[in-house]
């Protein structure tokens, strides 16, 4: 007894989609990450550190190998501020 | 310091400033953080004697020691660079490659094994650092000499 295949259109329909929505994340953030898989459950020091890295290459993703930062590296950190309390 | 609710904001200062004249200078790292963290263990090896030294400083210093130890401060500094400047040299492309493998990994060691396995063998050959992890049990294999890492995406042999 077979099963007639328009009781399957809506399977194929929902595996499909699931399908559109899961590859279209990935290329999101691929594309967003600069084609590297994207950070995860980072913490303090992993965003400083990704800060740090901005700083230097100018990119959130970028890294670089150099011994010696650029010129102006020392200069161009950023202090955390707010207003006065008192 | 007294009790106060912390506050929300989002607010930043860069000071363009450079540092006063009677401060005296030093060619900050360039490295970024997946080379840093490939580099770490052999930075460890070969500057062990300015790090230990610069932490001394800061313990006697009484909470003085970002004024106290520039001197040692500098010597790490410098140290440091040196070990990147001599990886980058020699052993380039194993350090690339293994910097990306980081990348694409959230920057986690266990799952760059292989990468690992021959940027340490080069850099043992050409410049003789050796990776150690300070602490770890005398009487095991340490972590990044098992051939199987449990919590990797491929747990299997990695090299």
């Amino acid at each position: 007894m077979g099963v007639p295949f328009e009781a399957l259109l809506p399977y194929a329909i929902i595996t499909g989609m699931f399908g559109v929505t899961g590859a279209g994340l990935y290329v999101v953030k691929r594309f967003a990450n600069e084609g590297k898989k994207p950070r995860w459950n980072r913490d303090l020091w992993d965003r400083v550190m990704m800060e740090r890295d901005l700083r230097i290459t100018g990119t959130m993703r970028g890294q670089s190998s150099n011994h010696l930062a650029p010129p102006g590296f020392d200069v161009s950190k950023p202090w955390k501020i707010e207003k006065r309390i008192f | 310091m007294a009790q106060r609710d912390p506050q929300f904001n989002q607010h930043v200062l860069v000071d363009t400033t450079p540092m006063p004249d009677h401060i005296p200078k030093v060619e900050e790292i360039g490295a970024t953080s997946a080379f840093l963290s490939s580099a770490a263990y052999f930075i460890g090896d070969r500057c062990k004697a300015f790090n230990d030294d610069f932490m001394k400083c800061k313990d006697e210093a009484n909470g003085r020691g970002e004024i106290e130890c520039l001197k040692e401060g500098r010597k790490v500094t410098r140290c440091a660079a040196s070990v990147i400047k001599d990886i980058n040299t020699h052993c380039l492309d194993q350090f690339k490659a293994h910097a990306d493998c980081l990348e694409n990994n959230n920057h986690y060691l266990f799952e760059c094994r292989k990468a690992e396995v021959s940027l340490n063998s080069c850099i043992f050959d050409k410049l003789g650092l050796k990776k150690t992890i300070p602490g770890a049990p005398e009487n095991q294999v340490p972590v990044h000499l098992r051939p199987k890492q449990k919590y990797a995406q491929y747990p299997g042999p990695q090299y």
